[in-house]
Order: C-alpha cells, then sequence, then structure tokens
C-alpha cells in the first residue's frame, strides 16, 4: 500500500440503535477524523455520507435506499451474528467488510480501509465491464468498415484491419468510433 | 487510598530485547521505589518476566489482572506482545501502559501510550535528514510489523519528496549475518540509511557500517548516517567493540536533556543505584508512566480505567519527559522530538529538539495542532 488510508473529514452514518457499540463505534470513527452520524432509520437516497456502517443483525431491506442495484457507497457490516440469513443480507447490501460485535477498536479502521478498497475496485471493474459490453456492442460495425475498405482499397482482410487500427490509435480513439465516423462519412482512414 | 496501588510489570529482561526489557524494568521498579520512599504511596509492583516467549505474555498478563489483582499494567516492548496482551485488559477493563517508540496506527481505549508514534518520530527526522542528506535512503528492518510499517511510510515519505528508495531489506532480530546487506547498500550509495531493525542484527549492522566508513569514508556518519527511531542508550554498550560515534536516533528524552527537571531526575537515580547511569528513554518513560498511573489514581480516588483517563486527559502533568497531556480522544501522549547523535564514550548529544506534538497515530493530519500552550519546565 503505497499511500496511508487517510479518512480525514470523512462523513459516516451509522445505521444502528444507539448502544455501548455505537458509542465505541463513534470514538473510533471520531479518532479518525470522520464526521458521525447514528441513526436507526432508513437513509435519504439524496443524502448520502462517505461510509455507511450497519447493523446487519436487525438490519432490514429499507434501511438502505439501494435494492437491486451496487452500493452506491463503501458499507461496512457490524455483525454478531452467524446465522447465514444476516450474513446473506450484508453481502446483498453490497458490504465490502464486516465488523464482529462485540466490537473491538482495532477493528475499525482495516474494515474501513477494506470496505473502501472493494467498493473501488467493484466500482472500477463495473465500468470496465460497461466499456467492454459497448464495444462488443458496437463489434459489427467494425466488421462492416473493414468489409468496405477490403473493397475500396483492393485490400485483405488482415491489412483493412490493420489500416483502421491505425487510423484508431493516430486519433487516439477506439476503432469502433472510428469504424462508426468512417462508415458514416465520406472520407476514408488516411494510409499510412 | 487506604489499600497499595498494585502495579503489574510485564517486561522480558532476557531475549534478543531483553536490554530493553530490562530498562523498562528498571524504570517503573525505580518509580515505584520512589513513590514508596519519598512520597509515602504504598504501590506494590508484581513483576512478571516473560523471558521474550510470545505465548508466557498471555499467560502473564492473565496472572497479573485474574490473580494478583492488578488492574493496570506497564509493559510489553514489542508490538506483538502488546496486540498479544490488550484482548485480555479490554476484557478485565484494565489499562496497559505502552511507553515504546511504536509503528502507531492503533489507539485502544484500554491503552495508555507513552511511546512515540511515527508523528513524532519518523516524520520530524525526515524533515531534518532530507533537506540535509538527500532524498535516496536504504532502508533495513527487522522482520515484522514494526520494520515493516516504519519501511512502509518511509517510502511513502520518501516518493512523496520524489526521492527513490535504493534498497530494502529485512533481518530477524538474532540474524548477524548482515555482509550481504552491507555489500548491498556499498554499492547502491545511498544518501542515508533508515536502521528499523532491532536487537543483535542491529548491533551487528552497525558494526559492520563502522568498519565499512573506516574503508570508506563516504559512508562516515557525518556523510551518509544510520538513523534510527528506537536505538537507545542502553544498547550502546551491545554495539562493542564499535562506539556507533556519530550516528542518529530520534527520542522523546535523552539522558543528556539539560532540563532541571532531569537533572534531578539523574541525580536521585545515580543515588538509588550508588553510581551514575545512564538512562534510556525507555528508562524515563516507564518510569513516567508509572507516576502519571499513580498520580491519576490518586486524583481519581479510583483505579477504574475510566475515571484514570479522565484524570489524564484533563490537564498536562510534569514528567521527566517534560509536561505531558494525554490525548482524550487517542489515550496518546503529546511528546517532544529530540534527535540525538551518538557521541565519544557513550550517550547522545542533542542537535536538534522540536515542542510536544500530538501523536496522530492514524496520520490523519488533523491532530497536528500543537498541545495547549505549557509551562516550560527547565
Amino acid at each position: 500500500m503505497r499511500q496511508t488510508p487517510n479518512f480525514n473529514g470523512w462523513r459516516a452514518t451509522v445505521l444502528h440503535r444507539e448502544d455501548a457499540t455505537t458509542e465505541r463505534l463513534t470514538r473510533q470513527l471520531r479518532l479518525l477524523g470522520l464526521h458521525v452520524e447514528t441513526r436507526w432509520q432508513p437513509l435519504e437516497p439524496t443524502e448520502l455520507p462517505d461510509i455507511i456502517l450497519v447493523d446487519a443483525d436487525q438490519g432490514w431491506n429499507d434501511l438502505l435506499p439501494w435494492q437491486g442495484v451496487a452500493a452506491p457507497r463503501p458499507l461496512v457490516a457490524l455483525l454478531g451474528s452467524e446465522a447465514p440469513g444476516r450474513i446473506a443480507w450484508a453481502l446483498e447490501q453490497g458490504a465490502g467488510a464486516i465488523i464482529a460485535k462485540p466490537m473491538s477498536a482495532s477493528a475499525v479502521y482495516p474494515a474501513l480501509v477494506m470496505a473502501v478498497s472493494v467498493f473501488e475496485e467493484r466500482r472500477d471493474m463495473a465500468e470496465r465491464h460497461a466499456r467492454l459490453e459497448e464495444r462488443i456492442r458496437l463489434r459489427p460495425l467494425v466488421h462492416a468498415a473493414i468489409q468496405k475498405i477490403m473493397g475500396s482499397h483492393q485490400m485483405d482482410e488482415d491489412a483493412a484491419y490493420r489500416l483502421l487500427r491505425n487510423s484508431a490509435m493516430q486519433k487516439r480513439v477506439p476503432m469502433e468510433q472510428i469504424a462508426a465516423s468512417f462508415l458514416g462519412g465520406p472520407s476514408l482512414p488516411e494510409v499510412k | 487510598m487506604d489499600k497499595a496501588i498494585k502495579i503489574g510489570v510485564l517486561y522480558s529482561t532476557t531475549g534478543p530485547y531483553g536490554p530493553m526489557g530490562r530498562e523498562g524494568r528498571d524504570g517503573a521498579e525505580f518509580a515505584i521505589e520512589e513513590l514508596r520512599s519519598a512520597q509515602g504511596v504504598a504501590v506494590e509492583p508484581v513483576f512478571v518476566d516473560p523471558e521474550a516467549d510470545i505465548n508466557r505474555y498471555l499467560e502473564g498478563a492473565r496472572y497479573l489482572l485474574r490473580e494478583a489483582g492488578c488492574r493496570h499494567i506497564v509493559g510489553t516492548i514489542t508490538s506483538l506482545a502488546r496486540k498479544e496482551v490488550i484482548p485480555l485488559v479490554e476484557k478485565h477493563d484494565g489499562l496497559l501502559w505502552y511507553m515504546c517508540p511504536f509503528e502507531g496506527f492503533e489507539a485502544n481505549e484500554n491503552v495508555i501510550y507513552i511511546g512515540a508514534t511515527p508523528r513524532q518520530h519518523l516524520l520530524p527526522l525526515f524533515d531534518y535528514l532530507l533537506p540535509r542528506f538527500g532524498n535516496r535512503p536504504y532502508l533495513v528492518g527487522a522482520n515484522y510489523v514494526w520494520g515493516w510499517e516504519m519501511n512502509r511510510l518511509a517510502r511513502e515519505l520518501i516518493l512523496q519528496a520524489g526521492g527513490e528508495v535504493l534498497g530494502e531489506r529485512y533481518l530477524p532480530l538474532e540474524e548477524t549475518a548482515v555482509e550481504r546487506l552491507v555489500l548491498d547498500i556499498e554499492m547502491r550509495r545511498p544518501s542515508f540509511i533508515l536502521n528499523n531493525l532491532i536487537g543483535p542484527s542491529s548491533y551487528a549492522f552497525l558494526r559492520a557500517i563502522d568498519a565499512l566508513g573506516k574503508r570508506d569514508p563516504a559512508f562516515l556518519p557525518e556523510n551518509c548516517p544510520v538513523v534510527s527511531c528506537d536505538l537507545t542508550e542502553c544498547e550502546l554498550d551491545e554495539l562493542a567493540p564499535c562506539a556507533g560515534e556519530g550516528q542518529l536516533t530520534a527520542a522523546a528524552y535523552f539522558d543528556s536533556l539539560g532540563s532541571g527537571e532531569n537533572l534531578s531526575f539523574k541525580a536521585r537515580v545515580a543515588r538509588h543505584y550508588g553510581a551514575p547511569r545512564l538512562v534510556s528513554s525507555l528508562f524515563a518513560s516507564a518510569y513516567a508512566a508509572v507516576k502519571l498511573c499513580v498520580e491519576a489514581i490518586g486524583e481519581a480516588g479510583s483505579d477504574e480505567p475510566f475515571r484514570v483517563r479522565q484524570m489524564l486527559a484533563q490537564r498536562a502533568h510534569n514528567t521527566v519527559l517534560g509536561p505531558i497531556v494525554i490525548d482524550r480522544e487517542t489515550n496518546h501522549a503529546a511528546l517532544p522530538f529530540h534527535l540525538g547523535r551518538i557521541r565519544h564514550g557513550h550517550g547522545f548529544d542533542i542537535i536538534q529538539s522540536q515542542p510536544a506534538v500530538a501523536a496522530d497515530p492514524y496520520l490523519t493530519g488533523q491532530r497536528t495542532r500543537q498541545p495547549p500552550k505549557l509551562r516550560v519546565v527547565s
């Protein structure tokens, strides 16, 4: 880990009935520099904090304002129960780390670091996934462009592909985009 | 209080970090002795020596908390041992008084931290070194969390400063075969060497660097110092036949501090042992920890950790390290920074000092505010 994780100035919401656990948790979060709000009612989707810690022992489905979609914020589950149903609930909400109850002070910082890291990894993967899906969707355009170049330039398929790829690289755009503009416009890729 | 205050003293006086454990034990013992004889406070120490066996720390702590009736334990040197003992101290709602410099990233309600964190040792140390020696260090460390985390942090600081880490090597505490490591350092020619080794490996390393400096002046301390955040007065004898002269250490206390508080402290130490004795930050910090503990218990009228912590956070307490405030949130002491250079004939010359700063154990940057203005004791 190159950079020391720092949560100074972050806003955290603890979704848990106020008790000894929330008291200790709040102390630990504060000394890490976070601003802490504790509540035991559903979160407003318009007012999401930077990180959320939720009671997975008693949490219910509408406590977190996202169902069936990826969690929009890093989430830590506070869990005393070992019941598979409760673990599953935490996973369904998108928890990236667990703090076991009764809580040990030394569990908090590692859980935050892990939840944020898992959240970022998932977000990056989702973005990558979306980009790849888009490219797959546009693949027929590339195929069509290659066919057109083969005809107009009297080239074989490999040479037409290379021409399109070089053109994309020079303009620093994806092949799908160069293929689309080529098919839609009058100009052919420049031959190098 | 009618009953004697029982304090557990949990240090290993043998094994690879025995010299440090002996200092901790002696410092605690001296404080208790002084409280008894000079102030008439009844304090009963209960000594446990785990002899550097990690399993025996847990047994020892269990004995102290459960059978011996100690609610307060001064002890542990390594982070490994501290982490081992903490769950038990939490369970019994006791307080562990930890006084070693360490790698930070911990703030437990049931621990009072008198030892310096990287904000208090490594950061000011690098502020001093980088403009003077350059930003291309070589990092060596003990093969456990202290060495790993200190070097990780050092690397982060060096990259932030636009520098480069020329090498990073780890040795077990008792490994004294340092030839290959020193050869690598000789080849790479760093600006300085950060030494996070512990015990015999550290002493062997310093001896080998001393020999290297004699062969190649580029490795004399004035050109490429070996700097550490944990080498203290109590280990200088272990470096023989070399003296480590000129090498640097950061600490919250040195024997050579010129404050009135320290001169009087050293005179009392000399009287107690029948001869002058070089006092290390470990001795002084264990002494300060016991004094703080007993003082806070007295003021609180209870040995209950919650009440004791309240007393500690309420005001600055005069100690041999200077006035100490314990942060209410982190339980860490604000500590001064001193940079010592090993001098001819043992001990350290203090070449730079900075006033106490808060520990900021998680390096959030928010706790760098100066503690409340304190009376300077000197």
